[in-house]
């Protein structure tokens, strides 16, 4: 009965050394983060971001849907009437305010789902601590001008 | 009885009125039927086929509009087979065709008919490839209304809505088919001053308000019924807010008071209350200056100095003016605080004691209302004493245009200027202001002979009222008063309604004596009205805001009143009758030493008023903004506007509604004035017991008998009315004597001022999409007498009086009889005050 035990034991402590022996031989899959960047997927939800047409305009026409369907009420937005000798998006709406609190935020992307233009997208970048409960709310200024410009859109 | 018919739909029977149209038979039953072109407040057109049901006929089984067939004894109706569920689909796929579905930049989104039908009864899918047409996106109609000719579905509900209550057909259809599309005509834009109605009732996003464009969408707003601030019929409106702004204002019903409509400037006029002209602290003088203060400071210094005014100069040499546009609570704290503290009956309100006014307010509004599918109105004359409701008050506009359009009502006016509702062809009595009493002793007599009513005692009264006299003293044809006079002695239920304009200053007393008589042998005594203009000019007055009638209009020296008063408040009331408001004024300087000015504006009024309040020792000035008179304050106190506090307001048919808080102002120190008075009140040494508002008008409803039982909680979102019966002075005849009152060589114009809805006011001025239609400083003159001083429209000229000159410009009117000029109050930089001695009526210059 000992015997068989025995046997059995350094059958499997054999494996499990196979195991590390196999990984010893390969490259380190852990990222020495923050020197060394992390990939991330392509349809990874990070901090959000407001898109613009090539010509310069705002994708973002301020119909408040992204507002309606944030889950957690994150996002406020207030709409304006373009000038029309120098509009800020085409047509006739454009978002004045639009703000996005990231503490509320629980990154589902359903913003990005509900905007008819593509406007609101999340992007990459996770690495949003900060030192002061107002910098998470992110602004137009901030959410037009992103660090790292990083976007997906999303496959229709 | 009326006739019933059974029909049957979808199977089911019902039985209705005879008449009634297959769309209303079937809501009866909870079956719903798509509609676009059909509004419960309009003539059915069936022009959008929305509503196409299969009903059998005497051919068979056909489609047909059910907006617009009556019911049929044994009609069968199907709303729900293939046939109909098929063309629902089509029809819907016909609109959305040319339709560009902007949905996410429309303001109707969310609360779009389109968008629910669609989804109710639509395909469900799209089929159209093709591009779609293009047409006038963003097409202004007016100043405040856009026109997107896109998305309009052509249901001519804005055209139907302009003919059939405004009675101005404004916009039309113009060019084909799959074209047609809605515009102005020729070029006119729209300018009925309730106009803004066919935003609310546009099934589509193709009428949008130009005022609250984009800032709001309806699933975020808050919703808070409340009423009108600017009007005394106390329309009922909704009003829409989101982060403490209001970001929209929509009708809302009330069968009794405005049945659905509002007037523009009640839906566009609201830039005011969120202003950042607005104040938000208390303001007190230091060497000459006003400079920021806290409310400690600013109220003790308050305290310390009317108590030291009144030590030394005695209670009378204080002097309180409340407002026409605060509450019923505000106003009635206010007099308490004058009365209890000061002990004065020093207060009084602009149009308060000057004019001669009745306690009693219109019958009721809807004794002339016309609903689409209501009665007739109950009153079949309407005789109109200068008072011009287009401009004064243009729901009771609509209401009056409808009434005799549709109710077959008679309009009798009486009104130096030819106003509009002249043109329903009704006797126009075009007197000469200040000739008022002539007008209607005369008035009177023949209406006597008439209706061959012979009273000994009435006719004594009238022996210098002939007809020559009616020529030469008021300028009046013999011909327009017999008409006039034979209505209403034919009338069975005649209601008389005048204005401010008439009655205002000493001739006030002899007019109204001048009515009572010829209400009383016409036999319509019950149903002679005064109408304030202002949201709560009935309120103030029943609040006792006056100087010679404590609270419920009883008088300083009724015991009951007194008594029940004093155990109330814990006083003993001042028995000397107080100044009114302009021998307040005309005094302040002088034997006024002190005044309490809450939401007026003398100083705009009239420039030797503003150089008084200057002279006095203490003014002070509670308001939302740093107006003329705030700038001569000693301590401005920042008030709370009628969004922002809870509040009930006193319609013209006594109606008490309430107007909610709807929104907080949380960066503002200012407070609302039942808690300004309250505190005052405390550092006076008393201890009021009100936790809120409500409280206030619980002590209300003890303190004035005619507001009993009227809580907030029992007067709902409709408001209730108290009883006429219980103040209406005792009918008797008496003598009205015709004021001496003539013109010169010198001074050959009479002036004739009034009221219009858009002035140079604060509540106005300060929503900037409304300017271009706003009065500017202007004089209209006849375009006879323009010809003969040879100036031409927007010559600056002056007009002068003995007592001042204002620079104005011309604005040759149509409506401006020869021989008058007109002015109206509170236009910006032109105080017609300057030119009036005690009276609205004067006779003054112009120079080129
Ligand atoms: S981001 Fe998109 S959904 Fe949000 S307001 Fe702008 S356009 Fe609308
Ligand atoms: S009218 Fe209705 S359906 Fe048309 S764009 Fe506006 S919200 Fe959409
Ligand atoms: S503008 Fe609106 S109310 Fe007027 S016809 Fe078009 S859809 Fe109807
Ligand atoms: S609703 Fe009946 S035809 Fe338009």
């Amino acid at each position: 009965m000992g015997f068989e035990r025995f046997i059995k034991g350094a059958t499997e402590i054999g494996k499990a050394m196979g195991v590390t022996l196999k990984y010893l031989r390969q490259k380190p899959i852990t990222v020495q983060y923050p020197t060394e960047p992390v990939p991330v997927y392509p349809r990874f939800r990070g901090k959000h971001e407001l898109r613009r047409y090539e010509n310069g305009m705002e994708r973002c026409i301020g119909c408040m849907l992204c507002e309606a369907a944030c889950p957690t009420g994150a996002i406020y937005v207030d709409a304006a009437e373009n000038d029309p000798q120098n509009p800020t998006s085409p047509g006739e709406r454009y978002a004045r305010t639009y703000e996005i609190n990231l503490l509320r935020c629980v990154f589902c992307g359903d913003c990005e789902e509900a905007c008819p233009t593509e406007a609101i997208v999340l992007g990459h970048d996770f690495a949003m601590a900060n030192f002061n409960r107002r910098d998470f709310i992110l602004t137009k200024p901030e959410l037009l001008n992103p660090g790292e410009p990083n976007v997906v859109i999303r496959p229709e | 009885m009326t006739d019933l018919v059974t029909l049957k739909i979808d199977g089911h029977e019902v039985s209705v009125p005879k008449g009634t149209l297959v769309l209303d038979a079937a809501a009866k039953l909870g079956i719903e039927i798509p509609i676009f072109c059909s509004h419960p407040k309009l003539d059915p057109v069936a022009c959008c086929r929305m509503c196409l049901v299969e009903m059998s006929g005497p051919r068979g089984a056909s489609l047909q509009p059910a907006c617009a067939v009556p019911v049929a004894e044994g009609m069968e109706v199907n709303t729900q087979n293939e046939n109909v569920r098929s063309t629902q689909e089509m029809m819907l796929g016909f609109i959305l065709v040319n339709h560009p579905l902007d949905c996410p930049i429309c303001d109707k989104g969310g609360e779009c008919p389109l968008q629910d039908q669609t989804m109710r009864f639509g395909p469900g899918i799209s089929q159209l490839v093709e591009p779609k047409r293009h047409k006038n996106k963003e097409h202004l109609i007016s100043d405040t209304i856009v026109l997107d000719q896109e998305r309009c579905v052509v249901c001519w509900r804005c055209i139907r809505y302009l003919q059939e209550w405004e009675d101005k057909p404004q916009l039309a259809l113009f060019e084909r088919g799959g074209e047609t599309l809605i515009d102005i005509q020729h070029g006119q834009p729209v300018d009925a001053k309730t106009g803004g109605n066919i935003i609310d009732i546009c099934p589509v996003g193709a009428l949008t308000n130009r005022v609250a464009r984009f800032n709001f969408r309806p699933w975020q707003i808050e919703r808070t019924p409340s009423i009108d601030p600017h009007y005394s019929t106390g329309d009922n409106i909704r009003i829409d807010t989101r982060t403490h702004q209001i970001r929209r204002i929509v009708g809302r019903e009330n069968m009794q008071v405005n049945d659905q409509w509002i007037a523009d400037k009640t839906r566009f006029a609201y830039e005011w209350v969120n202003s950042d002209q607005r104040l938000q602290h208390p303001l007190v003088r230091k060497d000459g200056e006003l400079v920021p203060a806290s409310w400690s400071y600013a109220l003790q210094y308050v305290v310390d100095r009317l108590k030291e005014i009144s030590r030394k100069n005695g209670a009378d040499a204080i002097g309180g003016i409340g407002s026409t546009k605060l509450s019923n609570e505000s106003n009635y704290l206010f007099q308490r605080l004058m009365r209890q503290f000061i002990g004065t009956n020093n207060v009084d309100h602009r149009n308060g004691g000057d004019v001669a006014a009745l306690a009693t307010g219109l019958p009721a509004l809807a004794d002339i209302m016309k609903p689409q599918y209501g009665p007739n109105p109950k009153v079949d004359t309407i005789f109109l004493v200068g008072f011009d409701p287009s401009e004064e008050l243009p729901i009771l506009d609509i209401h009056l245009k409808r009434a005799v359009l549709r109710g077959g009502a008679k309009l009798i006016i009486a009104h130096p200027r030819q106003i509009e509702l002249t043109r329903y062809k009704g006797p126009h009595l075009a007197y000469k202001p200040g000739s008022e009493v002539t007008m209607l002793n005369v008035l009177t007599k023949l209406a006597m002979s008439a209706g061959e009513k012979n009273d000994a005692e009435l006719s004594k009264l009238l022996t210098g009222a002939t007809q020559q006299a009616l020529k030469d003293v008021c300028d009046v044809a013999v011909d327009e008063a017999k008409r006039a006079a034979e209505l209403l002695a034919q009338s069975e239920n005649a209601l008389i309604i005048y204005g401010p304009m008439a009655a205002d200053g000493p001739n006030g007393p002899q007019v109204i004596n001048a009515l009572t008589n010829l209400a009383m042998i016409t036999g319509h005594y019950e149903r002679l009205a005064y109408i304030g203009l202002d949201a709560n000019s009935q309120g103030c007055r029943d609040m006792g805001v006056l100087p010679t009638k404590l609270p419920g209009h009883a008088e300083l020296d009724d015991a009951e009143a007194r008594a029940r008063l004093e155990q109330l408040w814990g006083c003993t009331l001042p028995t000397e009758p107080g100044k009114t408001y302009k021998q307040m004024l005309d005094a302040a300087g002088g034997a006024i030493k002190a005044l309490y000015v809450m939401g007026a504006d003398p100083a705009s009024e009239r420039p030797d008023w503003a150089a008084n309040l200057d002279k006095l020792d203490l003014l002070i000035v509670q308001d939302l903004f740093l107006t003329e008179t705030a700038q001569l304050a000693d301590v401005v106190l920042p008030a709370l506007s009628w969004a922002e506090s809870n509040g009930t307001f006193t319609n013209c048919e006594r109606r008490v509604q309430r107007a909610p808080k709807a929104l907080t102002n949380p960066h503002t120190k200012a407070a609302a004035d039942w808690m300004i008075l309250d505190h005052l009140a405390s550092r006076l040494g008393a201890n009021w017991p009100y936790a809120d508002e409500k409280g206030v008008l619980h002590e209300i409803t003890e303190a004035v008998p005619i507001y009993r039982g009227l809580t907030w909680e029992a007067l709902g979102d409709q408001g209730l009315q108290w009883d006429a019966a219980q103040v209406r002075p005792t009918a008797e005849y008496r003598q009205a004597v015709q004021p001496e009152a003539t013109a010169s060589a010198e001074y050959p114009f009479a002036l004739v001022t009034g009221t219009v809805s858009y002035d140079g006011g604060n509540m106005f001025a300060l929503t900037k999409q409304m300017h271009n239609i706003a009065y500017g400083p202007i004089v209209g003159i006849s375009p006879a007498d323009a010809d003969r001083l040879s100036v031409a429209d927007a010559t600056p000229v002056t007009v002068s009086s003995p007592y001042g000159a204002l620079q104005v410009q011309v604005k040759i009117s149509e409506q401006v009889k020869p021989g008058t000029v007109w002015i109206p109050e509170s236009l910006p930089q032109s105080p017609v005050g300057a030119l009036l001695n005690g009276s609205s009526a004067e006779y003054v210059k112009i120079e080129a």
